[in-house]
C-alpha cells in the first residue's frame, strides 16, 4: 500500500455531513488545522483510508463565521477544534468537550490571526518588488513597441523614396534612366561591401 | 457505588515528566470519567514560520521536542520537499531512516526506563538508560549532537556516515541487542510487572479504530497501522516490514509492542546499512515555494503517526506550518483507557500510552 495525498474544496455547511459520511465509510480522522488569510481563515479537515490522505479545505471562512463541530462523529477532534477556537477565533457549535476558550493559556486573543510586523514587512517588500518588476516589464514592452513603430516608419519612408525615384526615372529618356539605375545599384553594392568590411 | 469525587491529577506529578492535567471522577477508587487538559507550556512555535525562512525553520521544527527531534526535522523537510518538487538522493534517504530509527530506539529505551522506575524496578531503569547512552554516543559520533542532531536539511542531509562507521554502528547495535534481549525477557516475564499491567487500561480494536488512535497505543489493540509500511523513502528497500501488534490492548500489550519495536528498529538499521547506495547526500534547493503551494505528509514518530502540513506564499517564508502530534490524536483514547481503572493504576495507564506533551504543545 502506498501513501497518496489529495486536497479538495468543501463548503462550510457540508463539514458535518462530510465527516459523518467519512465515518460511515470507515475513514480515520487524522486532524484539523486552520490557515490565516488577510481577512478570512481556511480550515482543513484530514481523513485517511487505504493509504489515501484526504484533505478537505473550507476556504475563505469569514472571521465571524461558526462551524459545526464534528466531535459527535469523531470525539478525538475536540483537541483540534478547541485549538482552532483559541488560536484562530473560530467557534464550533456542539463541541463535545468545550474548554470555552481556556484550552491554551494565552495572553493575546486569537494570536494566529495577528499578522506580525516581520510578516507585514516581508509582504510590503514583496509588493514593492512585484510593482518594480511590473514597471520594468511595462517599460520593456513600451520600448519594444516604440522600436517596432519607428522601424515601420523607416520602411514607409524608404518605400516613398523608391516610388518617387521610380517616377523620375520613368520621366527620363531610357538610356539616361539605365545609366542612373546602374549608378544607383553600384552605390548600393559599394555601401554593402563597406558595411561588411567594417 | 459510592459518591463521585473529582481528584486532580497533575500538571505536576511524579510520574509525569511533562505537564498534563486530568480531572479524575472517581467512585470507590474506580475512575468513572476523565477530563484532560493541556496548554500549560504552549509555545506557539508554528507562528515562527513568519520570521524564519523555510530552511531556517527546520531548526525550529527539531526543537519542538527533545525526544522526537530527528522525526520532526525529517517530517518537516519531507513536506517542504513535496511541494517544491525536490528529489532527495537515495543515500540521504537511507541516512535519514537510519538516524530516525536510532531515534526511535532511544525514545523507547527512555520510555522503558521511566516505566520500569514507575513499577519500582529501579535497576531496570538504570540498565535501560545505560543502553540508551550507547545510542546517544552513536548520535554524538555521527552528528556531533546527542539530542538535537541538525543533520536533516531540505534536499537531503548535512552529514554522511562512512561505510566503516556504519559497520561499527551495527556492531554496537549487536551488543545492545544481546543485553536488551535479557532486559526485555526479564521485564515481560516478571510477575510484579504483569500484576501491574495485565488487563489494566484495556481498549479493544473497535475502540482503537473508533477513536482514530495511532502508534504503539493503537497497535497494542491490534490495529496494524504504521506509516512505515507505506514504504516511502528507504523504507521501501526493506525486504519485509510488518507492524508489530498485539491483541490484548492492555498496558502489558503496550509495553510488549514497544519492547519489540526496539528490536525491529535494530533490524531495519542493519538491513539499510548493508544496502545503502553510494552517492550524493543532498541536492541544492533554490527558489521559494509558489504562492498557494501546499503539501500534507505523515511520518511514524516513536509515539505514532505525526501529520505535517506546509503552505507557501511565494516568499522564502512559509504561510503556514502545522504539526499534529500522535499524543494529540491519542488523548481521546487515553480518556477511554482510564475509564474503569483503579485510581492506583492511573499512572501506569498514562505511562504506557507515553504521552509527549512537549510535542503536543508545539
Amino acid at each position: 500500500m502506498h501513501l497518496s495525498t489529495e486536497f479538495r474544496i468543501l463548503a462550510a455547511s457540508d463539514v458535518h455531513a462530510d465527516a459523518a459520511a467519512r465515518k460511515a465509510e470507515g475513514w480515520r480522522y487524522v486532524q484539523m488545522l486552520a490557515v490565516n488569510n488577510e481577512d478570512s481563515v481556511d480550515v482543513v479537515y484530514s481523513y485517511m483510508k487505504d493509504g489515501l490522505l484526504d484533505n478537505a479545505v473550507v476556504e475563505a471562512l469569514p472571521r465571524d463565521a461558526r462551524l459545526a463541530s464534528i466531535t459527535d462523529v469523531y470525539l478525538e477532534a475536540f483537541v483540534c477544534e478547541n485549538e482552532i477556537h483559541d488560536l484562530f477565533g473560530i467557534p464550533f457549535d456542539g463541541l463535545a468537550i468545550d474548554f470555552l476558550g481556556n484550552f491554551y493559556r494565552l495572553s493575546t486573543e486569537s494570536p494566529m490571526t495577528i499578522i506580525s510586523p516581520e510578516k507585514l514587512a516581508e509582504q510590503e517588500k514583496q509588493r514593492k518588488l512585484a510593482e518594480k518588476k511590473a514597471k520594468a516589464e511595462a517599460a520593456k514592452t513600451a520600448k519594444a513597441a516604440g522600436e517596432a513603430a519607428s522601424a515601420t516608419d523607416a520602411k514607409a519612408d524608404a518605400a516613398a523614396l523608391d516610388a518617387e525615384m521610380e517616377a523620375k526615372l520613368a520621366a527620363m529618356p531610357p538610356e539616361k534612366a539605365a545609366k542612373v539605375r546602374a549608378a544607383m545599384e553600384a552605390k548600393v553594392k559599394k555601401q554593402a561591401e563597406d558595411g561588411r568590411d567594417a | 457505588m459510592g459518591k463521585a469525587s473529582v481528584i486532580p491529577f497533575g500538571p505536576q506529578h511524579p510520574v509525569l515528566p511533562e505537564p498534563l492535567h486530568l480531572d479524575l471522577v472517581v467512585e470507590d477508587e474506580t475512575v468513572v470519567d476523565v477530563l484532560p487538559q493541556i496548554g500549560f507550556v504552549h509555545r506557539g512555535l508554528e507562528k515562527l514560520v513568519e520570521t524564519r525562512d523555510y530552511n531556517q525553520f527546520i531548526y525550529v521544527a527539531e526543537r519542538i521536542c527533545g525526544i522526537c527531534a530527528m522525526g520532526h526535522s525529517l517530517g518537516y523537510a519531507e513536506t517542504v520537499e513535496a511541494f517544491m518538487g525536490v528529489e532527495v538522493p537515495a543515500r540521504a534517504e537511507y541516512l535519514r531512516v537510519i538516524w530516525h530509527e536510532l531515534s526511535r530506539i532511544h525514545s523507547h529505551l527512555l520510555w522503558l526506563g521511566l516505566a520500569a522506575d514507575a513499577f519500582g524496578f529501579e535497576s531496570m531503569f538504570m540498565h535501560c538508560w545505560r543502553l540508551r547512552e550507547r545510542v546517544l554516543d552513536i548520535f554524538e559520533k555521527t552528528t556531533g549532537g546527542r539530542v538535537i542532531l541538525s543533520v536533516v536539511r531540505v534536499g537531503g542531509v548535512n552529514r554522511d556516515i562512512e561505510d566503516s562507521e556504519l559497520k561499527a554502528i551495527c556492531g554496537v547495535l549487536d551488543g545492545i541487542t544481546d543485553e536488551y534481549q535479557q532486559i526485555m525477557d526479564t521485564l515481560l516475564t516478571d510477575m510484579s510487572v504483569k500484576n501491574r499491567t495485565v488487563g489494566v487500561g484495556a481498549l479493544t480494536r473497535e475502540q482503537a479504530l473508533e477513536l482514530s488512535m495511532v502508534g504503539p497505543f493503537a497497535r497494542a489493540s491490534e490495529v496494524a497501522y504504521d506509516v512505515r509500511s507505506f514504504g516511502r523513502g528507504a523504507y521501501g528497500a526493506l525486504t519485509d516490514f510488518q507492524p508489530i501488534t498485539d491483541a490484548q490492548g492492555d498496558c502489558y500489550a503496550r509495553v510488549k509492542v514497544r519492547c519489540e519495536e526496539v528490536l525491529q528498529s535494530i533490524r531495519i538499521i542493519k538491513e539499510l546499512s548493508a544496502k545503502i547506495p553510494a552517492g550524493d547526500i543532498s541536492v541544492k534547493v533554490k527558489g521559494s515555494p509558489e504562492p498557494g503551494a501546499r503539501a500534507a505528509n505523515v511520518l511514524e514518530q516513536p509515539r505514532g503517526e505525526c501529520y505535517y502540513y506546509a503552505q507557501g506564499n511565494g516568499t522564502k517564508f512559509l504561510e503556514r506550518m502545522r504539526m499534529r502530534t500522535p499524543t494529540s490524536q491519542n488523548l481521546a483514547g487515553m480518556v477511554e483507557a482510564l475509564k474503569g481503572c483503579d485510581l492506583a493504576d492511573v499512572n501506569m495507564v498514562i505511562l504506557t500510552i507515553d504521552p509527549c506533551i512537549s510535542c503536543t504543545e508545539r
